[in-house]
């Protein structure tokens, strides 16, 4: 008997075929990085788990219109794409798009004890919501989801090089807001 | 500014090929400023991964509904429609069965026999069609001279009533006039007769 891990392409095989189960064991595998990347999107958690719902539910849709099974990451992440930045526009439909306002924090302070992880992390939370939305999603596409900058540029449908330009700007951002916190130390 | 070959971030995002970043670790080693920059960026980078994953706060999935999932026969008829290769090969099939079907049924002496007969239906329907048309024709011909001789007749007789009563009604009228003028003469011979 020959053991062989169940791949992604398998599972979306047979749910191409109408087998719900599949794909609920597919969505399985993704609902928390989609989860979370749309959460550090929008800021909010109802709204990211409708948003993810929303997500799985198109997958689940427009599932024979993906080509290449292995490319199943970059087109899941573009549909989550799509549907954070659809959501901003209905949100503000003059097409202002949210900057910190969502994201909870004030400045961060600099000296005092060495931080908590929570400080840390809340520290993290509200220098990110400093970014525009487009810098934010390509240091949480990047950092957070890992995804390589041709795969990048296939999410957000735009050249590797934009994609390049706008991680670096956002992390010379971020490096100056965090700098404060790296001079105490994290504990 | 860095003077590293290669860019660091690229380097701290294993964004490059191994023979780059082998040139870019031999870099660092041998230059201070490159070595913290790229301190400072890896600093950078795990600070932000300070910030963890949640727990998805309820499982996403779907059940499934019979109502509106597509039956098996009609999965299979969606999927055969929707596969080029298994469209090409029906075709394909379907053809030579045809080719087959032709081969082994079909019809060798009634061609040569077809063309002699063609020249001579042709003629008997034209004479069928001919005679036909001729006899509708005798037919509607003689039914309009009946309808007109009918009609004459109806015309005629009417014409006569019509004269006979406007002769009576002439020699009524002289009647009348007649017995006036009688009438009147014989007033006028009585009024002479009369002593005054």
């Amino acid at each position: 008997m020959i053991f062989r891990a169940v791949e992604d392409a398998d599972l979306i095989g047979k749910a191409r075929q109408g087998e719900v189960e599949a794909y609920n064991l597919l969505i399985s595998r993704w609902e928390k990085r989609v989860y979370n990347y749309l959460l550090r999107i929008v800021g909010e958690r109802e709204e990211a788990l409708d948003l993810s719902q929303d997500v799985f539910l198109k997958a689940y849709q427009n599932l024979r219109k993906l080509d290449d099974p292995a490319r199943f990451a970059p087109w899941l992440f573009r549909i989550a794409h799509n549907e954070a930045f659809s959501s901003f526009r209905k949100r503000r439909p003059e097409g202002e798009l949210p900057d910190q306002a969502q994201f909870p924090g004030d400045e961060i302070p600099a000296g005092g004890p060495a931080a908590f992880p929570i400080e840390l992390s809340i520290a993290v939370t509200t220098a990110l919501g400093k970014l525009s939305p487009e810098h934010r999603e390509a240091v949480i596409l990047k950092i957070y989801q890992g995804f390589k900058f041709e795969e990048m540029a296939e999410i957000l449908e735009c050249p590797v090089s934009t994609v390049k330009s706008r991680l670096y700007t956002a992390l010379d951002v971020l490096k100056a807001q965090l700098a404060p916190l790296k001079s105490r130390g994290v504990t | 500014m860095s003077c590293s070959p290669f860019d660091l971030r690229d380097y701290l995002f294993g964004e490059l090929a191994e023979t780059d970043r082998r040139q870019v670790d031999q870099h660092v080693r041998s230059c201070s400023h490159c070595h913290e920059d790229l301190e400072r960026l890896r600093l950078t980078h795990s600070t932000l991964l300070a910030l963890r994953d949640e727990e998805v706060p309820q499982r996403i999935g779907f059940v499934s509904d019979q109502v509106f999932e597509p039956s098996l026969m009609r999965r299979a008829w969606r999927a055969f429609w929707e596969s080029s290769a298994r469209l090409g090969f029906a075709s394909a099939a379907m053809l030579s069965a045809a080719l087959v079907i032709f081969a082994f049924f079909r019809p060798a002496a009634a061609v040569s026999v077809a063309v002699t007969d063609t020249a001579k239906i042709e003629q008997q329907v034209s004479e069928r069609v001919t005679a036909a048309v001729e006899k509708a024709v005798a037919e509607s011909e003689a039914r309009q001279a009946r309808k007109t001789a009918e009609m004459l007749q109806v015309a005629e007789q009417r014409f006569d009533e019509q004269r006979a009563a406007d002769m009576k009604n002439v020699s009524d009228t002289i009647e009348v006039i007649q017995k006036r003028y009688n009438v009147r003469e014989t007033l006028l011979a009585r009024a002479m007769e009369e002593p005054k």
